[in-house]
């Protein structure tokens, strides 16, 4: 079976020319259906630039990025926004929520993009909702939510539209433990749905809790390892 | 499409999540659109009541007039002249000669001056105007140069403090000779308007006498540079114009030789209209500034809008949005707010002229009401709209080309 991710020999250059920065240098990597991944680096290291790579927020300087039999990397910019509605669910280190909407308003909107009738639309929002244990909370702005709830309605935003890869960048960074620890939980109920998940992080303690764990340093994969105590 | 109803909503609702700037940002619009309705729908207003005035004191009137090469060689209009246009030319109801002078008389309600109008039998067919007491002169008071005279009942009341005055006496002096006119009959004298049938303090007193009469203070009686041919006012009046110089050309023998001009009333009420038309026009045009300033405030309120809205725009593109949905987004913003400005200002602009025109109503005695036309209206939605569009297109491209990633990369 084709692997959902294929990325070979990806690099991204800032500023070409002078005082040049090789953010990615030639990295390969392949991601297969199903698969609990996390990415770790320091900042600086080149983790948020794959990111945004692997999130189709950008295009590589080099290489090639099949995305679920896309040629990412070939993309303009509306096919990348096309993609990004299909493909991939984010969920943000700072929530991004948008604030004058509701709950539910926000997980509706990349339904909207994608062009789904009013009806299905919420049925979808009200449903994944519930999964992450919100449906109380529907008719709730962002700022009438502690950041644990409007974490679970970014999660919600992002498995609403049910797009194969969830990418979850420093998901838990502006979190209390006891909230983290939900959202990680949320994370692993996912993976064991069958969804495929990419974390992004800096702490080990985090990409602990992937089942593969990539390290990220200058731009290079440093290793590459299955997590020996997943469970 | 049905995404496009998607954005709409978007943009209603980021309206109506900010109620106080959405108004302030129309405001600049309300005011634009209201002034150059309330200009516009006054000064149509203005029109219609002259045009009805003019219409009523004169439509269907020609004047004929003798250029100065036709006086220089001695050529004048003669009663004789005017017998040939009534019986010559199909559609000439009357014709009446264009003499008279101000002379004075003294009463015992004092001195006044008085204006003697030499006129005809046909005189009333030019007016609307009513015989309240007596009766106009007739044909046989013309022909034989009878000393009668028809006044209003207006200036009797000045003359004498009463309108039954049939039978009296009126001295006029002029020319060093005075002589004595007999009232036969008393007209009413029309309601005030506004433009042409004004009256005022210390004006004289107007009398109608048969032109006849006239001869005796001054010779020249019977010779016009001047005359008013009344026209059936069904008929086209340039048509009876050429006919009537054709016809006096002929009695003169002056064909080429331009001594005959016209000037139908058809003449003076496009002019005028023109006239009116042009000064609308350019106060509306700068009142149309007033439109483009509210505009560019649409504009720039946009532009602080997509600066305070980056991040909220590269998280819908990150979930998605293409570059033409948030552009549409941003456009339908602009565009609801300045069509909901346009809209208010339309029914500000209209209570504004139904405004002035009742103060000026009341306080100048006119009689003004606002003139309105779904075409100005319809032309002022559309105006604001395109203002929208087109002061919009330039903050929406802003926004929708912005990279997801620098836009979440702000806060």
């Amino acid at each position: 079976m084709e692997p959902l991710i294929q990325v070979r020999d990806m690099c991204k250059v800032y500023n070409p020319g002078e005082n040049e920065v090789h953010a990615l240098d030639h990295i390969n990597l392949t991601v297969q259906k199903g698969e609990f991944l996390a990415i770790i680096g320091q900042s600086g290291s080149g983790k948020s630039t794959l990111m945004n790579m692997l999130g189709c927020l950008d295009v590589p300087t080099s290489g090639e990025y099949h995305l679920n039999g896309s040629d990412v990397a070939a993309m303009n910019d509306n096919e990348l926004s096309v993609i990004r509605n299909k493909e991939i669910g984010f969920i943000f280190q700072g929530f991004n929520l948008i604030p004058n909407l509701t709950a539910l308003e926000n997980v509706e909107l990349p339904l909207i993009y994608r062009g789904i009738d009013r009806k299905t639309r919420k049925t979808l929002a009200v449903n994944s909702l519930r999964m992450v244990g919100l449906e109380k909370r529907m008719t709730h702005k962002p700022s009438e939510m502690s950041g644990g709830q409007q974490q679970r309605v970014a999660i919600a935003r992002a498995i609403a539209a049910k797009p194969p890869v969830i990418l979850a960048d420093e998901p838990t960074g502006n979190l209390d433990s006891a909230s983290s620890k939900e959202i990680l939980q949320i994370l692993k109920e996912m993976h064991r749905d069958g969804k495929t998940i990419i974390l992004i992080t800096h702490d080990d303690g985090i990409a602990a809790q992937a089942r593969r764990v990539v390290r990220i340093l200058d731009g290079r994969i440093e290793s590459d390892v299955i997590n020996p105590n997943f469970s | 499409m049905s995404n496009f109803i998607e954005y709409v909503k978007m943009a209603i609702h980021n309206i109506m999540a900010n109620k106080g700037r959405s108004f302030l940002t129309m405001l600049g619009i309300i005011i634009g659109i209201a002034s150059v309705i309330m200009i516009m729908s006054v000064g149509q207003g203005t029109t219609n009541q002259m045009n009805e005035e003019i219409d009523s004191a004169g439509a269907g009137q020609i004047q004929v007039m003798c250029s100065n090469d036709a006086m220089n060689a001695g050529e004048y209009i003669t009663p004789e002249d005017m017998d040939a246009l009534m019986d010559q030319i199909p559609g000439v109801e009357a014709v009446a000669p264009g003499s008279g002078w101000t002379g004075t008389t003294a009463t015992g309600k004092g001195d006044f001056s008085i204006s003697l109008t030499g006129a005809t039998e046909t005189q009333p067919l030019f007016s609307t105007t009513q015989i309240k007491r007596g009766h106009y002169f007739n044909a046989q008071d013309v022909e034989e140069a009878r000393k009668v005279c028809v006044i209003s009942d207006k200036d009797a009341k000045r003359l004498f403090g009463s309108d039954d005055v049939v039978g009296m006496d009126i001295d006029v002096e002029y020319n060093n000779i005075s002589k004595s006119f007999t009232i036969v009959g008393v007209t009413q004298q029309p309601e005030n308007g506004t433009f042409v049938t004004y009256t005022y303090e210390g004006m004289p007193v107007y009398i109608d006498v048969p032109y006849t009469a006239l001869q005796e203070y001054d010779d020249s009686y019977n010779e016009f540079y001047y005359i008013v041919v009344l026209a059936d006012r069904e008929m086209d009046s340039s048509a009876v114009s050429d006919q009537v110089v054709k016809v006096l050309d002929a009695r003169h023998q002056s064909a080429g030789e331009d001594y005959f001009q016209v000037q139908s009333f058809q003449d003076i009420m496009a002019t005028l209209n023109t006239m009116m038309g042009a000064i609308t026009g350019f106060i509306s045009f700068v009142a149309g500034i007033s439109l483009l300033v509210g505009g560019i405030g649409v504009m720039n309120i946009m532009l602080v809008s997509v600066t305070e809205r980056t991040r909220e725009i590269g998280i819908r593109k990150s979930l998605g949005a293409k570059t033409s949905s948030i552009m549409a987004q941003f456009l339908a913003e602009s565009a609801i707010l300045t069509v909901l400005g346009g809209f208010i200002g339309i029914l500000l602009g209209l209570a504004g002229a139904y405004g002035i025109c009742t103060i000026l109503s009341s306080s100048q005695g006119m009689d003004l009401s606002p003139g309105f036309s779904i075409p100005m209206v319809l032309g002022a939605t559309l105006f604001s709209c395109a203002v929208g569009i087109f002061f919009g297109i330039y903050p929406a491209r802003k926004a929708a080309r912005l990279s997801p990633i620098e836009a979440l990369r702000r806060n």
